[in-house]
């Protein structure tokens, strides 16, 4: 029993990984929290329902062809919405971010109805491995969230668009100096964060029925793991995701689901006393 | 070697201010700044507190606009450029502080440091190996992160990232702030072995003694104009730089 809240933990930890992730790059690069994450989320997954539903394409090419239609929108978004407050406050960007959420979730329920909606998924019986029960959405959660990640580890350390990043992110003004054109890292952090988070959507509409709300079932969770693995750090953000996606599952033996996401709170709360600066935040070098 | 002295210098000049004024938001910091750099010199600019230097030094590196004014590298006009085009022209800079990516490691550092100019000014493998010959405290360290470097490290490091471009002129900004007695020296030292290859540098220091000793020609900079311009020798025999510096 323990193994298999294990399990599952592990996997909603991979779903809140993409949109973790997400979140910490646009603060690391934006310096703002980013709001709109769950809306951003919530869109992914409604892109890849019109492409699943209206032009029957299968799931996963429709999850491919919606994150990268997105991946565009948000870079759309970005231009329209933070480009002109780009040396505001981080509360400012914050409060426009809300004002995006909004905007979003609106949309979605003028287009597609407030009802629940859910992909046409093949239905398939879970697997017996060692008595653990494993369905196949988890299967393809797990295998295309560390599949994205690899890449997004690849990109960061190992491209000049990803040494970008991390300069851009470390120190602006001698990456300015360095010849970094700040407003291109911006886009491409853009493109990967709206790529991984419709991809996030996607999977949770597999996980779940698909309503205008997804996006805020996660924004809890996805802001703890950011905040566990100290806020701009993308490791940290995935082992953040990780941590809370079991710890909140494994509450689920002591205390009735639905309040799963005040574990996430209480995760915040105590480290905001004891370890303001995130799990791994020591990690990162401040001066 | 003097500029403004009897002796007329054959060698040429690389860098060089006429009228130059800069400010921030209100008045002039610095007005009416003319300087001529000489190939191969070591140019320092000295002055008390608040006297324009930093100002003075950003606008050669294209960090603050010169209000008035033209700059010169070489024969071209560089007042207009960006600081990654002037880097790209052939005049690095090394900031005061906040000099290296804390996050990246010492190799990413040195990397970074040419890879977003343009192609033909990037580093070259043997621009890096020259670099890495001459700055062994650092070749060491390369999968180090930077912010783990002690902070004489860390100038090296920022020092050894301007080298990567391959410069003819070098700005340094206050190269031995905030340095340990022993590393200063040694700051002042790979400042003199750079020059020896060849490269000019233009530095600021508030280190008057150690920055005399290893200067072709010092600028005393006052309230933001030139008090004097004039060799270490003749400013230590022939001034009183106390009076100069309370103008």
């Amino acid at each position: 029993m323990t193994a298999q809240v294990v399990l599952n933990g592990l996997v909603t930890g991979m779903v809140v990984a993409l949109p973790a992730v997400a979140l910490t790059l646009i603060y690391g690069i934006l310096k703002f929290p980013n709001f709109a994450i769950g809306a951003m989320l919530t869109v992914g997954a409604y892109l890849a329902l019109a492409l699943n539903v209206y032009l029957s394409l299968p799931v996963l090419y429709a999850a491919a062809i919606g994150a990268a239609v997105f991946s565009v929108v948000a870079v759309g978004i970005d231009q329209a919405v933070f480009r002109p407050l780009r040396e505001r406050s981080a509360i400012t960007l914050l409060v426009a971010s809300m004002g995006v959420s909004f905007v979003l979730e609106n949309i979605v329920r003028f287009i597609f109805g407030n009802g629940a909606r859910s992909f046409e998924l093949p239905l398939a019986r879970p697997k017996l491995v060692f008595g653990l029960r494993i369905n196949n959405e988890q299967v393809v959660t797990a295998v295309a969230v560390i599949a994205a990640m690899a890449v997004v580890y690849v990109v960061l350390c190992h491209t000049p668009l990803g040494r970008a990043m991390r300069a851009v992110s470390d120190n602006p003004a001698l990456a300015a100096a360095r010849g970094i054109d700040r407003e291109r890292i911006v886009r491409w952090t853009w493109v990967i964060a709206g790529f991984l988070t419709a991809a996030a959507g996607v999977l949770a509409g597999m996980d779940r029925a698909i309503d205008p709300l997804i996006g805020w079932n996660y924004i809890v969770t996805v802001f703890a793991a950011s905040i566990l693995g100290g806020l701009g750090n993308p490791v940290g953000a995935v082992l953040g995701a990780l941590t809370v996606g079991v710890v909140e599952e494994t509450s689920t033996l002591l205390i009735p689901p639905n309040y799963r996401q005040v574990i996430s709170f209480c995760a915040i709360a105590l480290l905001l006393l004891l370890r303001p600066q995130g799990l791994l935040g020591a990690q990162r070098i401040k001066k | 070697m003097n500029i403004h002295g009897s002796v007329v210098s054959a060698r040429e000049i690389v860098l060089s201010t006429e009228g130059v004024a800069a400010g921030y938001d209100g008045d002039d910091i610095i007005s009416d700044i003319s300087v001529a750099v000489e190939q191969g010199s070591i140019f320092t600019v000295i002055g008390p507190n608040g006297s324009g230097k930093s100002t003075f030094i950003k606008v050669l590196a294209g960090l603050l606009p010169a209000r008035t004014g033209e700059i010169h590298l070489g024969a071209m006009s560089i007042a207009r450029l960006s600081a990654p085009q002037r880097v790209a022209a052939g005049l690095a800079y090394v900031p005061q502080e906040f000099n290296v990516f804390a996050n990246l490691t010492v190799g990413e550092n040195l990397r970074v440091s040419t890879e977003f100019l343009e192609r033909k000014r990037r580093a070259s493998a043997e621009q890096r190996e020259r670099v890495l010959a001459m700055f062994p405290e650092v070749a060491g360290r390369l999968g180090l992160r930077a912010g783990y470097l002690s902070g004489g490290q860390r100038q090296m490091l920022a020092f050894a990232c301007a080298m990567m471009a391959a410069p003819t002129v070098l700005l340094l900004d206050e190269p031995s702030a905030g340095l340990s007695p022993k590393f200063v020296a040694e700051i002042f030292d790979k400042v003199k072995s750079v020059n020896a290859l060849g490269v000019t540098v233009v530095m600021i220091e508030q280190n008057v003694k150690e920055a005399l000793r290893i200067a072709d020609i010092a600028l005393v900079l006052v309230n933001g104009a030139t008090r004097l311009l004039a060799t270490p020798d003749d400013i230590l025999t022939k001034h009183d730089l106390h009076k100069l510096y309370l103008g």
